[in-house]
């Protein structure tokens, strides 16, 4: 009993991550009805610029020490004494970090709005009123692009980067069994459901949130209402490059940073159809039930396994609910 | 200034040659072809093998994306299952089947059974549209490479490290050279460009065009999407299980990730710059999506002089380019290079009287 | 010949359709009339297979169609065209006319790939016969090889009437035939609909605004309003209904 409980908390925990990721794949498609492919790839940039200014920039000959390690006067005082391994000194060990974590990711969130930006205005704002295949086919163009650009900047092999939180070992009782969890991770899930959270209540209750709902529903008559919608287009892109840039940092504190962080845009977009594509609700349901099915084949299945999970899982909810679990299905007029 | 268009019966309207300078234009790059095969360099032979590969496939993907309309981001699986499947026919057979007619049983059964997952990836396609298809197509491409390269499977498909593949052996002729296989690979590859256009003229293709144009004007004539769709997934598969199943002859191992999503994604992406649609699209295509990377390669090396530090970044850059050029044939033009073709062809119909 | 028996049809609380019941007779020409939302598509739409009604039932030749996909009833003889044109624009007129031709052809996958042989003269045999048929029959031989995105208004619904002809239709359906043509063309159109029903002997069942043309080549007329039949009956019938004058005219104060 104790097991489920534990992998179906792990489950959650990137079942949250997975929901983050997703929300920008679905803000941009709700503004321009276009799938991002690309989405993934788009993430792993923002890996990568964290990882540019909280690893490679602090390590620098120009940087200030502090920025790479901050060592104040009480905190060696407080470190003195500690046993190996012990909270407190986990704790420290991410203050002393702190500086770099907060450059990192204030780096991070910057670059990636410029590069979402800049990806709206160069590619997907000419294809405006083009046909849906023609801006889908671009962004997995874009793949290529995003993928091999990666490679050319950051040669670099695979690397760690600091966590966000303090990855202070947790303990807890559950059913009568031992849960072990890292501090991070749940710190890293906290993030991510606040937010999820905050991006549906922007859309939902302030102006420029009603403007791409405006937009998704009747883009001329949105339009013509006064919305512009070519800003409501670079909006979208900027909000899911700059969520994916948190996104990326946590995905890259988890699983190290490599060229195949990208491959995550696939599973989430398996997991964003499952939800039914415009649906915030239903997304993240999906989103969390993948997490915890992935999780629970981990445990009975293997580690392989779980990585077709969300591929074989939207197979099976699409010939059931062709438009996703809460999609909405269009009429068609005739 | 085309002439001799005009014709005296129905029979002679409707080839697809109509005129003499058509007839030879084809005639005469056969011809060449067959030259081009016995005289040139063993270099150029493998490049144009590779292009010839990519063709096969581009071809049924044509049928599917550019005729039916139907977008797939996962037809590398099904070249991957007609590679496996030739090998691994051959392998379970080998003593029991004489050699020289083992092609003539291995390669069907990897078409047909191309052809049989190609209708079960397809069912999904009967509810959903666009670009569900494109991540259901994509899913099951990461499916069937993550089966093949299961442990449990492992016996028969290597897993991870791959099959050692086996030559053909076709009534006792050993194609155990490039050369000699690069012949076959053309000869199939003319076959396959002329099945398609022959679809395309006849009831079964019109159907598939009248599909992508208007779903419910295409059932109110009689048309059975159900039916047509499946029929659409079921030979576009099958031509990619027989670029496959050439794929293994041709090369001396085969590997899971070279079926990955980076395949699918060079067939589509072949197919758009190529022009959807259209006969020639994937035979413009395959030749750019083949030649970029070499041009780069070669000038890459002549820059660099092969300095190790350089090297590698030459794979990104390749990358790079595949993806810009994707994106700017549809910024500025989604319909291809047979577009510009016919551009280039229209105005010489009108020469000298009018331009454009 | 079509029969609609208590047909009812909603979306959702809208209700399009409420009770309708009519037979289109073998060899005549039937008006469905009505103001604009008075469920006339719908009841087109219900009839060839798009819509599946809450109630009641469409037969064809004394059989139940209700269940049967739009390409089934097709199969048995039911053509139709659509309001807003539904041609295959990329095509040319020749090959947008021969998939009209595809339920009497039999070619199937291996010979499509072979093509010469059985193919190719059912090919040659099928562009005969639309030639004769229906390319000479409807004026459009010089326009055969045009893209139909090269053709004026007019052309093109003359061109979705050929490709309905091509299928043989027993029953041919037509969306407002004559919407937004002039009076020349609307006569042209008026006069192929005569010559298809005089001609081929088929029965037709046509949605139409144009009051003229409805009153003159209909021997039948049904009316629609807010999805009920109102009236139906000869055009003389229809014209003195003290129902009809109401819905198109609004009531007498």
């Amino acid at each position: 009993m104790g097991q489920i409980a534990q992998y179906a908390i792990n489950g959650l925990m990137s079942g949250a991550i997975y929901a983050l990721i997703a929300v920008g794949i679905v803000s941009v498609y709700k503004a321009t009805k276009v799938v991002n492919f690309a989405h993934g790839y788009l993430i792993m940039f923002g890996a990568y610029f964290y990882y540019t200014f909280a690893v490679i920039f602090p390590g620098m000959d120009w940087a200030p020490a502090w920025l790479a390690s901050w060592q104040p006067g009480w905190m060696t005082e407080m470190r003195e004494g500690l046993t190996m391994f012990s909270p407190m000194g986990a704790v420290l060990d991410w203050a002393a970090n702190l500086p770099r974590i907060v450059f990192g990711l204030a780096g991070a969130l910057v670059c990636n709005a410029i590069l979402g930006r800049i990806i709206e205005r160069v590619l997907m704002r000419p294809l405006m009123g083009q046909s849906v295949f023609a801006m889908i086919m671009v962004t997995v163009g874009l793949i290529s692009i995003l993928s091999g650009g990666a490679q050319l900047i950051w040669t670099a092999d695979a690397d760690f980067v600091p966590t966000i939180a303090p990855n202070t070992p947790l303990r807890f009782e559950m059913f009568g069994t031992m849960i072990f969890l890292f501090g991070a991770d749940l710190v890293n899930m906290v993030i991510a459901l606040l937010m999820f959270g905050g991006i549906v209540l922007w859309v939902r209750y302030t102006k420029g949130g009603i403007a791409i709902r405006a937009t998704a529903e009747d883009q001329s008559t949105a339009y013509s209402m006064g919305i512009s919608v070519p800003k409501v287009f670079s909006r979208a892109w900027v909000l899911a490059s700059t969520t994916g840039a948190i996104a990326g940092a946590i995905l890259a504190t988890r699983n190290g940073i490599s060229p195949s962080l990208g491959l995550f845009g696939f599973s989430v977009l398996a997991i964003v159809l499952m939800g039914g594509l415009d649906s915030y609700v239903g997304v993240f349901i999906a989103a969390m039930s993948v997490g915890v099915l992935e999780a629970m084949t981990q445990w009975k299945m293997g580690g392989d396994w779980a990585e077709i999970v969300p591929y074989v899982t939207v197979l099976v909810v699409l010939i059931w609910r062709p438009h996703g679990l809460f999609g909405q299905k269009e009429v068609e007029r005739i | 200034m085309i002439n001799a268009n005009l014709k005296a019966s129905y029979g002679a309207d409707e080839r697809v040659l109509d005129n003499r300078y058509k007839q030879g234009f084809v005639y005469g790059m056969i011809v060449l072809l067959a030259l081009f095969t016995m005289g040139a360099n063993d270099y150029a032979i493998l490049i144009a093998s590779k292009m010839g590969l990519l063709l096969i496939a581009v071809v049924g993907i044509n049928v599917l994306t550019g005729y039916t309309g139907l977008v797939s981001l996962g037809h590398g699986a099904f070249v991957a299952i007609g590679a496996y499947a030739v090998t691994i026919f051959n392998n379970v057979f080998t003593g029991t089947l004489p050699a020289g007619i083992m092609p003539f049983l291995s390669v069907p059964f990897a078409v047909a059974l191309a052809a049989g997952i190609g209708i079960v990836v397809g069912l999904p396609s009967l509810r959903v549209k666009g670009l569900y298809l494109a991540v259901t197509t994509l899913s099951a491409n990461f499916i069937v490479i993550f089966l093949i390269e299961q442990e449990v499977f492992a016996p028969w498909t290597g897993g991870m490290v791959g099959l050692t593949t086996n030559v053909p052996n076709i009534l006792g002729w050993e194609l155990d050279t490039k050369r000699e296989m690069f012949g076959l690979i053309a000869v199939v590859g003319l076959a396959t460009i002329l099945m398609a256009q022959n679809l395309i003229r006849t009831r079964v293709g019109r159907a598939f065009i009248a599909i992508r144009d208007r779903d419910y004007s295409a059932e109110i004539l009689g048309i059975s999407l159900l039916r047509y769709k499946l029929t659409s997934f079921a030979i576009s598969a099958a031509f990619c299980g027989l670029s496959g199943a050439l794929f293994a002859f041709f090369y001396a191992r085969i590997l899971p990730e070279q079926f990955e999503l980076n395949l699918s994604l060079e067939l589509v992406a072949a197919l758009i710059i190529g022009g959807m649609g259209r006969t020639m699209g994937p035979v413009f295509g395959v030749i750019i999506i083949v030649m970029v990377p070499e041009v780069i390669k070669i000038t890459f090396g002549a820059i660099t002089g092969d300095a190790a530090g350089m090297a590698q970044l030459r794979a990104p850059l390749q990358e790079i380019a595949f993806g810009l050029l994707l994106v700017v044939f549809l910024l500025k033009e989604p319909l291809g290079i047979n577009q510009i073709t016919d551009r280039l062809l229209r105005a010489a119909n009108r020469w000298p009287f009018a331009r454009g | 010949m079509l029969k609609i028996e208590n047909l009812h049809l909603s979306f959702g609380g809208i209700k399009a359709l409420q009770g309708v019941n009519f037979e289109a007779r073998e060899g005549e020409i039937t008006g469905v009339i009505g103001p604009n939302g008075a469920g006339k598509t719908s009841l087109f739409n219900s009839i060839s297979g798009f819509y599946t009604p809450d109630q009641g039932s469409v037969s064809f030749e004394g059989n139940d169609i209700t269940g049967l996909s739009p390409d089934k009833r097709a199969e048995l003889g039911l053509a139709r065209t659509f309001q807003n044109i539904a041609l295959f624009r990329g095509m040319t007129v020749l090959d947008n006319i021969k998939l009209g031709g595809h339920t009497r052809l039999k070619t199937g996958v291996w010979q499509a790939l072979r093509y010469f042989g059985a193919a190719r003269r059912e090919e040659l045999e099928l562009r005969r016969d639309i030639e004769e048929r229906v390319i000479d029959f409807l004026e459009i031989d010089h326009i055969r090889k045009y893209p139909i995105t090269m053709l004026p208004y007019g052309l093109q619904k003359r061109v979705e009437l050929g490709r309905a002809l091509a299928m043989r239709p027993k029953v041919l359906l037509l969306d407002e035939p004559v919407a937004g043509m002039n009076r020349e063309e609307t006569a042209d159109m008026a006069r192929f609909i005569l010559d298809v029903q005089d001609e081929f002997g088929t029965t037709v069942l046509l949605v139409e605004h144009d009051m003229h043309m409805v009153m003159d080549i209909c021997s039948q007329i049904v009316v629609l309003n807010f999805g009920q039949q109102i009236a139906s009956g000869t055009p003389a019938e229809v014209s003195r209904n003290d129902a009809v004058i109401e819905a198109y005219l609004g009531a007498a104060a």
